[in-house]
């Protein structure tokens, strides 16, 4: 194990110096990038806030053993369908019944997988793979057909009223705070408590434990398994009805700039707790805007992104480990 | 006509040899959810090497890139034990993140990193021999034989005395050796790289080694439906079909729920390989 951590570690720094880049020196841009300055903790936490909800939804499918690779297009199409609702209705009832929407869309999409893994056992992971690609077509098409504002000469709907958006906290430029960041908050610990306190919550873990032993105790699988994958969709679309309110106020191409992968790690490194998700999405919220900071020092950004592959490989062997010695 | 059919060709090319680095990985065991990432990491490395080790050294370096990432999926899988689907996400991780720190750093302004003495044709040949050598290497030889059986069951395999390690490792070097082709099949084809130049085709070619029911002929032919479409979307652009005008997204998404389709059981009995996924 302390080989594969060595070994990632030498793999980072070798790729560093080989293109002639200081590693220690990226590790402080970094850093100072994303928690130097109060501008830039606003923006940490603003990168956080997809990530923690998003985190939040995949984390809630791996403790039913479901790999929900689709939260990205579960995002999507749950920002996609708050926005279409919100141009049409604004104001509060449009925040409120735009939310219901978007968590509603994100079920849906998340349904086929959850069906097709219930019914016929097959793997979610490429069934979500697949709606992914098409949630990503579909949106394109959607924003640059139908929803796209004429006004614009790129695929994008028009701009959201500001009284049908989620309000600032904080709000004096370049510091902002989002009341968004308090609702993934409480979405953390709604899931906290659902999974420790309620017969439904214990279910779903139980599957996810051992789905034999699960069944043997009178668990109906199936039902646990759609139960599970919908309200991760249902969260994951929330995630995206939240990047629409709170930060961007439109919808448009390209909206995710891959938030539905780092959210599995998130996950990942969460741990066995609805509340390790929280410091988990803080330290991807860290490395998506320190990564921006690096790219002005021309390290190209993509180094963040193999970062974030060798913590998934090493925090996924560590939980393999734990697991191997416990049994 | 004909150009429909040559442009189908070297559309197709890239996803049958993709296929088939699947084929190797999955009949053996190990589900491979990272093609996408070796087939971009070779089409940067080969790219990148063009300038300085030639066609034959970039390509012969596309394929060693891809290889590492395979067999990193092998040590990760195989020997530390993660869940395959999890190495595969960081493989891709590292494949994208990795080409475009990579190709930021050392990419040569003064060439644009091109394979163009290497003619696309070579890759067409290849993409339609390959399958049916696998085939027949599946169905006849020992080595294939042993490929099978420790992908349908590692325990009896294992009991018969053919190590599931060693075979999977010679079926991720295998799977190496196709993704990196079709990395710098994409390439040479393209003529330059650009981040994401994969868009995934990764993805196709596991969704066409799936719609084949895991066998190396059948998932030929999805490849060549899924180059084909591509091939009349791009022949057909901004022309109306039927009287009406699709969006070219809907073509576009056409192999994904073609394979949602298939994996929900309406295209015949489940073939899934029995040991996919197992230590």
């Amino acid at each position: 194990m302390v080989l594969l951590i060595v070994g990632a570690l030498a793999l980072l720094a070798g790729l560093m110096i080989l293109s002639g880049a200081s590693p220690l020196g990226s590790l402080v841009t970094l850093l100072k990038g994303s928690l130097g300055t109060p501008a830039a903790i606003s923006g940490t936490l603003r990168e956080t806030t997809p990530l923690l909800i998003l985190g939040l939804a995949v984390f809630l499918a791996l403790r039913a053993g479901l790999f929900n690779i689709g939260a990205e297009g579960q995002f999507l199409l749950g920002a996609v369908a708050c926005t279409w609702v919100n141009l049409r209705i604004p104001g509060f009832g449009g925040l409120i019944l735009g939310t219901l929407a978007g968590a509603i869309a994100g079920a849906l999409w998340a349904l086929p997988a959850g069906l097709i893994k219930a019914y016929r056992n097959g793997h979610e992971v490429i069934t979500t793979i697949m709606l992914n690609s098409v949630a990503v077509y579909l949106t394109t098409a959607l924003v640059a057909g139908p929803m796209k504002d004429p006004k614009q000469d790129s695929p994008t709907t028009a701009d959201l009223v500001a009284g049908s958006r989620l309000p600032w906290l904080y709000d004096h430029a370049p510091v902002q705070l989002s009341s968004a960041l308090l609702l993934g908050l409480i979405l953390t610990a709604l899931v906290a408590l659902w999974l420790r306190k309620t017969v439904a919550g214990y279910e779903l873990q139980a599957v996810g434990a051992s789905p034999g032993a699960a069944k043997y105790a009178g668990i109906d699988n199936r039902r646990v398994v759609l139960a599970a994958m919908c309200s991760s969709g249902a969260i994951a679309g929330i995630a995206g009805v939240v990047q629409v309110l709170a930060y961007e106020g439109r919808f448009y191409a390209g909206i995710s700039p891959g938030y539905g992968f780092d959210a599995l790690g998130v996950a990942l490194l969460a741990g066995g707790s609805a509340w390790g998700v929280i410091p988990a999405s803080l330290l991807f919220g860290v490395l998506a805007k320190g990564g921006t900071s690096l790219q002005l020092d021309e390290v190209p950004k993509g180094i963040t992104t193999v970062v974030l592959g060798l913590i998934i490989l090493v925090a996924a062997a560590l939980r393999y480990r734990k697991v191997s010695t416990d049994v | 006509m004909f150009e429909l059919l040559t442009l189908t060709i070297v559309l197709s090319a890239p996803l049958i040899l993709g296929a088939m680095g699947g084929f190797t990985s999955e009949r053996s065991g190990v589900i491979n959810i990272g093609l996408e990432g070796m087939m971009l990491m070779s089409a940067c490395v080969t790219a990148l090497a063009a300038a300085k080790f030639g066609p034959v050294g970039a390509v012969g370096l596309g394929i060693a890139s891809a290889t590492v990432l395979s067999l990193l999926h092998w040590l990760a899988t195989q020997v530390y034990r993660i869940d395959h689907v999890i190495s595969g996400m960081a493989i891709n991780a590292i494949g994208a993140g990795g080409t475009n720190f990579l190709y930021g750093k050392l990419s040569d302004p003064s060439h644009n990193g091109s394979i163009s003495h290497v003619p696309v044709a070579l890759f067409s040949w290849l993409a339609f021999f390959v399958p049916v050598i696998l085939w027949a290497y599946a169905r006849w030889t020992r080595g294939g034989l042993r490929m099978l059986a420790v992908g349908s069951d590692p325990d009896k395999a294992r009991l018969m005395g053919v190590q599931p390690l060693r075979v999977r490792f010679f079926g991720l070097l295998a799977t190496g050796l196709f993704t990196g082709l079709a990395g710098s099949q994409l390439l040479a084809y393209t003529g330059n790289f650009t981040d994401n130049m994969t868009a995934g085709r990764g993805y196709i070619a596991l969704a066409a080694l799936i719609l084949g029911g895991w066998r190396p002929v059948p998932a030929f032919l999805a490849c060549l439906a899924f180059g084909f479409f591509s091939a009349l979307r791009i022949q057909l652009q901004g022309t109306a079909l039927m009287g009406a005008q699709l969006p070219s997204e809907a073509w576009a998404s056409l192999p994904y729920l073609v394979t949602i389709i298939a994996l929900a059981g309406f295209l015949g009995k489940n073939r899934t390989p029995a040991g996919l996924g197992k230590p």
